[in-house]
């Protein structure tokens, strides 16, 4: 306090102090309210708004950047990318052919065996918009917001395999965590044996690990991963990633196994928000009598697949406050 | 270098807005962690050169847009943009009066106090971030100092 006054003798900065103190005391009750309760969320949606002539005036020099170059693209540069696209097209739809039969055949197996599991039907294409969050987090922002229907916790994909899921949503936009933060944790299996485990993010875009695996596991370099479905954000069966190498020493428990994520993490712009749908309810069997009748809430109406996915959620997701809130804010949607 | 005198808010607005965007301007991944905090910079420099023209409000709404933009937990920039605004306008007199290698020294301890207060709430908040890299930008923020200052004393005088 002398210092203050000693320093400077002008008389309105004798309230430097005071006013220091009462917009930080401010801050930090804004931080304590943000964390502790959920009361901000229509604030943020609001600020958000406000934010997004920014975000759009930083985006948009690339976007027409990216317009200028594709209008001006030569004719044999347009023919040479139409024949590849016939191409990929002519292999995806071979590699379609089969799926329909085979996914009704999925459905009635799992049927039989009461375990339905939800999965992913309705999609929203969104782009990435060019802005940087945080040069330590993997974050980005899509121009999807609530207007579009998009929750908290909903899975986004690109074209090779899954890309985040959804952290914060605003009114024009939303705030995606990536799967290689190293916050994220995502469940997976590996596809060769059904083997599950959880891959943690390293902040690297181009790296995932799985640090929860046994040195005696079955997993080898090559080994596809996808989602496990567990946990209920990210619909079950889509790749997350393939091992690139398995390190055991013997005289730790744990090996030491590294991923390459299969989504374009840092080169993706087109993606896809996607709707999980709810386990559907299994026919009430003779074993399943304890249970109450099946047009309750899903929760309860599903007992095998939800029962099962609910502990491994929280195991999944210890370290991110916001991944954890996701899991249970998207519970009540998929109720829906 | 620089003088004390009743400034209008709109070259502060704008420089301030001017900050935001290249704080979201997309870099390279590999230098992202070397991307100065610009917000802070020009916090600084409005509240050692005029500081009647009322730098706290500016630190506490920038750094609430900043918050608002990055997407973190909500005052946690205005907080600590709010405490150096607040240091720096207490040391406003003997700052301007510092050869410019003491004002860069200066400035730098101001921005790795910054950065200790947003290290220390991302750790508060349970969302930590132990990059050494993050202790990079202060380095930098100092040293783009001299021709930021420069560049805000035109806008200042104009």
């Amino acid at each position: 306090m002398v210092a203050f006054r000693s320093s400077d003798s002008s008389a309105r900065t004798s309230g430097l102090l005071l006013r220091t103190v009462l917009y930080a005391l401010l801050a930090l009750a804004l931080i304590i309210v943000d964390k502790r309760y959920d009361h901000l969320g229509r604030i943020r949606r609001a600020l958000s708004l406000a934010a997004y002539p920014v975000e759009v005036a930083v985006a948009s020099p690339f976007q027409g950047w990216a317009w200028l170059r594709d209008s001006v693209t030569t004719r044999e540069a347009l023919r040479a990318q139409n024949a590849r696209l016939e191409t990929a097209l002519r292999d995806a739809q071979f590699r379609l052919q089969r799926f329909d039969a085979l996914e009704a055949e999925n459905r009635r197996l799992r049927g039989l065996r009461d375990a339905t599991v939800g999965a992913g039907r309705r999609f929203l294409v969104a782009d990435l918009m060019n802005v940087d969050l945080d040069a330590f987090r993997e974050r980005a922002l899509l121009d999807k917001g609530a207007r579009d229907g998009v929750h908290v916790g909903q899975a986004v994909l690109d074209a090779t395999g899954v890309f985040g899921q959804i952290t914060r949503v605003g009114e024009l936009t939303s705030e995606i965590i990536l799967i290689t933060d190293p916050a994220h944790a995502i469940p997976v299996q590996i596809n060769r044996n059904g083997l599950r485990t959880i891959a943690l993010g390293t902040g690297d875009p181009g790296r995932l690990k799985l640090p929860y695996l046994p040195t005696s596991a079955d997993v080898i370099a090559g080994d596809l991963l996808v989602t496990s479905g567990l946990g209920g954000s990210f619909p079950p069966g889509y790749p997350v990633g393939v091992v690139t190498e398995v390190r055991r020493d013997p005289a730790q428990s744990l090996a030491d196994v590294e991923v390459r994520p299969t989504a374009a993490i840092d080169r993706s712009r087109e993606l896809l928000i996607v709707w999980v749908d709810p386990p559907v309810p299994a026919k009430p069997q003779a074993n399943a009598a304890a249970h109450p009748p099946a047009p309750g809430p899903a929760g309860s109406a599903a007992p095998p697949a939800s029962a099962a996915s609910s502990p491994p959620a929280s195991a999944a997701a210890p370290p991110p406050a916001s991944a954890a809130k996701a899991a249970s804010a998207a519970a009540p949607d998929d109720v829906e | 270098m620089m003088r004390e005198s009743r400034t209008g808010r709109l070259p502060m607005a704008l420089s301030a807005l001017a900050a935001l965007v290249l704080a979201v301007v997309p870099l390279p991944h590999a230098i992202g962690a070397l991307r100065p905090d610009f917000l802070v910079l020009v916090v600084l420099y409005w509240s050692i050169a005029a500081p009647r023209a009322g730098g706290l409000t500016l630190a506490f709404l920038g750094g609430l847009a900043l918050d608002v933009v990055n997407g973190v937990v909500l005052g946690q920039h205005a907080l600590a943009l709010t405490l150096i605004a607040g240091w720096a306008t207490h040391l406003r007199l003997r700052i301007r009066v510092f050869s410019l290698t003491s004002q860069c020294l200066t400035v730098f301890a101001l921005l790795t106090a910054y950065q200790f207060i947003l290290f220390w709430i991302d750790g508060a908040t349970g969302n930590a971030v132990t990059n050494v890299a993050r202790w990079l930008a202060p380095l930098v923020g100092a040293v783009i100092w001299p021709p930021l200052s420069g560049l805000l004393d035109r806008l200042h005088r104009r």
